[in-house]
């Protein structure tokens, strides 16, 4: 009898725990909260075509490329996944992406993705995502304070001494904590490798043997000690230690984004050094409830980040990444994700959400289209692209990326110049071999 | 115990191999995560990346990573910082007091006090963060009601006092616990022992160090076991309040292991460092177990 009851009750948990199981049929994917307005109108799309439900697992930003790592190696992860580029060929070489090859075949719309940037999301030959937009970056400064402080608009600083002593004035004038804010430090990731330290380390020195960068090409060696490197941690050190330009709390606010546009609208961040889509984000990246171009314009105008002015360096830098979508490897429904992919992709919801968004273009067909050339903003801004760089994305920059921060930190803590390259350097070495790594004087 | 069993239990295996089923699973789990991280340290086994297929055994190697790469010792001592002022000093201390001070009286001011000290403890990491980053920023709470009404020049805390605002906020949060613990603990000791040592002439700082703390010796091993365990492996308020910053003014162990295992992804060396952090409670448990014995 007991026996019986006890069989009965076993059977029917195991009929619960089947049915509580998720059904595998829906195709799931997983994004970023500021990327919504692109990808819920595919995701809308998609489910009035298809006629089944897509499971979409929005997440918040901080923190989201650890999320997506830790994930897929789980096996945990979405089918369609949105991921930052410079990880994609990480994650690829992992196995973790699918290779797009097959829809690269049967996909009209293909055909229109720039070349150069489909390289960016690339592994051994093979495209592994598709990007959403492309960035430049540059200085954004606040025209209340730059009033205030009797500073010439529009701003155009030729050398880093400019931006310092306008920085200097910016402070002087106002009393602003941040007068000039160059991201620093490991809270915020790689948004302090590139938008502060690569910024400034592009022209530190000529471009010349890739002494500008962190890494020489030429010999395939990580660079563990150079003057640009040099030069790029004084102004740190200038900025937070010496002229105290910036407040070191601020790289570590607990949500650093929010903290950093706050004070920008509230006429308390003198000048930011960001990217190209500030002009959306500073207030809403979904561009919910943004203020008209012409009220943004007023509050805030921009100008590209001059070198540091030596000889031989750049008169201008920039540096470009974006992000990107793909499929999952162990995904049990490729096809359908696939089908998401695209419709998310599609020109119509596409190529709305970059011209409303003032996201640079990825695919000629967008950067051709009416709508995108009548912007004054994107036009601007796709003129400073002309000469932009790439990240020295070879795999382990991650690593190097992760140093650079720690770099930046050291200088936050009141460390000097020299310690901070010399633990950068051990570093190095300890990730790489001293045979991968390299010295300049 | 068999002589207790009704006699249908004990004639059946199934039913109580079934009933040690969810006992097993949960040690078989806890035991599994372990002796993975275990096996990892040994190991470079990367998040993403070539060395996430293709790892291998590299022995001793991350943990004499520990010492020889900047990190490891300078995350520790931020720990024991940590650990030390804000749960042995401060939770610990200030429920002790609290539980003192409020014992055997009733009414509004025991109510106000419990219900504010609890209120810390039920707030979420995260908000609490955003509360304390708000109370200690350039214009928060601190600064506009106490500095400057006063003619002082405002100060923005977390920029040069972030392990002290950590300490702070983490006692506001952990207090509680101690102070319930405690509260338990000193009703426990008998009125009457009290007063027959206020009867014997000893004065309100013998009676409380000479006779109260004694008695309530193992409860108060047990609190600092559990409250050290917790606040050395703390992780979510300071990393939602600091990220360990700025610079790495309040990079604790947790902080420096996430940090090395996902943003840097070296799963091997994450290990390593996840597997001395249980090495270093474990030795202090064990003091605190003995703390626990009576003595002989």
């Amino acid at each position: 009898m007991l026996k019986k009851k006890l069989a009965m009750s076993v059977a029917t948990f195991a009929v619960a725990a089947a049915m509580a199981l998720p059904a595998q049929a829906e195709v799931s994917i997983m994004y970023a909260d500021w990327l919504a307005s692109l990808v819920e109108p595919g995701i809308q799309a998609y489910e009035a075509a298809a006629g089944e439900k897509v499971n979409a697992i929005k997440l918040p930003g901080d923190g989201y490329v650890e999320r997506v790592a830790l994930d897929l190696s789980a096996g945990t992860a979405a089918d369609v996944i949105q991921m930052d580029s410079f990880v994609v060929s990480e994650l690829a070489s992992a196995g973790y992406v699918e290779p797009l090859d097959a829809l690269a075949q049967s996909w009209d719309q293909y055909q229109y993705y720039m070349k150069g940037l489909l390289d960016v999301v690339s592994y051994d030959g093979k495209v592994y995502a598709l990007p959403t937009d492309t960035d430049v970056r540059m200085l954004w400064y606040n025209k209340k304070l730059f009033t205030d402080a009797g500073i010439a608009m529009p701003w155009t600083p030729q050398n880093w001494d400019d931006i310092l002593a306008a920085g200097k004035q910016v402070k002087e004038k106002t009393g602003v904590e941040n007068a000039f804010l160059i991201p620093a430090g490991t809270k915020q990731g790689e948004a302090a490798t590139m938008q502060g330290f690569y910024m400034a380390l592009l022209g530190a020195d000529t471009p010349d043997g890739d002494r500008n960068r962190l890494r020489n090409w030429k010999d395939g060696k990580w660079i563990g000690d150079s003057p640009a490197i040099r030069r790029t941690l004084e102004l740190y050190k200038k900025v937070y230690q010496d002229e105290k330009l910036a407040g070191k709390a601020i790289n570590y606010a607990t949500d650093i984004g929010a903290a950093v546009r706050q004070e920008m609208q509230a006429n308390k961040l003198g000048i930011l050094a960001s990217g190209s889509w500030e002009y959306a984000c500073m207030w809403d990246c979904n561009g919910v409830n943004i203020p008209t171009p012409a009220e943004r314009d007023a509050i805030m105008g921009w100008t590209p980040w001059p070198g540091s002015g030596l000889p031989g360096t750049k008169a201008t830098t920039n540096i470009s990444g974006g992000w990107a979508i793909g499929v999952n490897a162990k995904s049990p429904n490729k096809e359908a994700a696939q089908k998401l992919l695209t419709t998310i992709f599609d020109k119509g919801n596409f190529g709305k959400w970059t011209v409303d968004n003032k996201r640079m273009a990825v695919r000629t067909d967008i950067s051709d289209s009416p709508e995108y050339q009548a912007d004054a903003y994107l036009a601007a801004a796709t003129k400073t692209a002309a000469e932009t760089t790439g990240r020295d994305t070879y795999p382990g920059y991650q690593r190097v990326s992760a140093l650079v921060q720690e770099m930046t930190a050291a200088i936050l803590d009141g460390a000097s110049v020299e310690d901070a390259v010399a633990d950068y350097k051990t570093g190095l070495i300890d990730e790489f071999g001293e045979e991968n790594v390299v010295t300049y004087e | 115990m068999t002589r207790q069993m009704r006699p249908w239990l004990a004639s059946n295996g199934w039913l109580l191999a079934a009933g040690l089923l969810p006992a097993l699973v949960l040690i078989g789990a806890l035991v599994y995560f372990t002796g993975w991280a275990f096996a990892f340290s040994f190991t470079n086994l990367e998040l993403v990346g070539k060395k996430s297929l293709d790892w291998s055994w590299v022995g001793l190697d991350n943990y004499e990573r520990l010492f020889s790469r900047k990190g490891f010792l300078e995350a520790l001592w931020t720990t024991i910082n940590f650990t030390f002022f804000s749960a042995i000093v401060g939770q610990s201390v200030l429920g002790f007091l609290l539980a003192t001070a409020l014992r055997g009286t009733r009414g509004t001011m025991r109510t106000i006090v419990e219900v504010s000290v609890m209120l810390g403890w039920l707030l979420p990491d995260i908000v609490a963060a955003f509360l304390w980053s708000a109370v200690t920023n350039k214009t928060g709470l601190v600064n506009t009601v106490f500095f400057e009404p006063f003619g002082l020049q405002p100060v923005n805390f977390l920029n040069d006092f972030a392990l002290q605002v950590v300490i702070l906020s983490n006692i506001w949060k952990g207090t509680a616990w101690s102070y319930l613990l405690f509260t338990a603990a000193l009703d426990s000791v008998g009125r009457e022992i009290v007063e027959a040592a206020k009867v014997d002439g000893a004065t309100a700082w013998q009676r409380t160090w000479q006779v109260v703390l004694p008695i309530i010796r193992p409860h108060i091993a047990t609190n600092l076991l559990f409250i050290t365990i917790w606040t050395f492996t703390y992780f979510p308020l300071i990393f939602a309040l600091t990220g360990g910053g700025p610079g790495n003014q309040t990079k604790v162990l947790a902080i420096f292991m996430y940090e090395q295992s996902f943003k840097i992804g070296k799963l091997g060396y994450g290990s390593a460092i996840s597997i001395a952090m249980l090495a270093i409670v474990g030795l202090l448990s064990i003091v605190y177990l003995r703390l626990l014995k009576e003595p002989k």
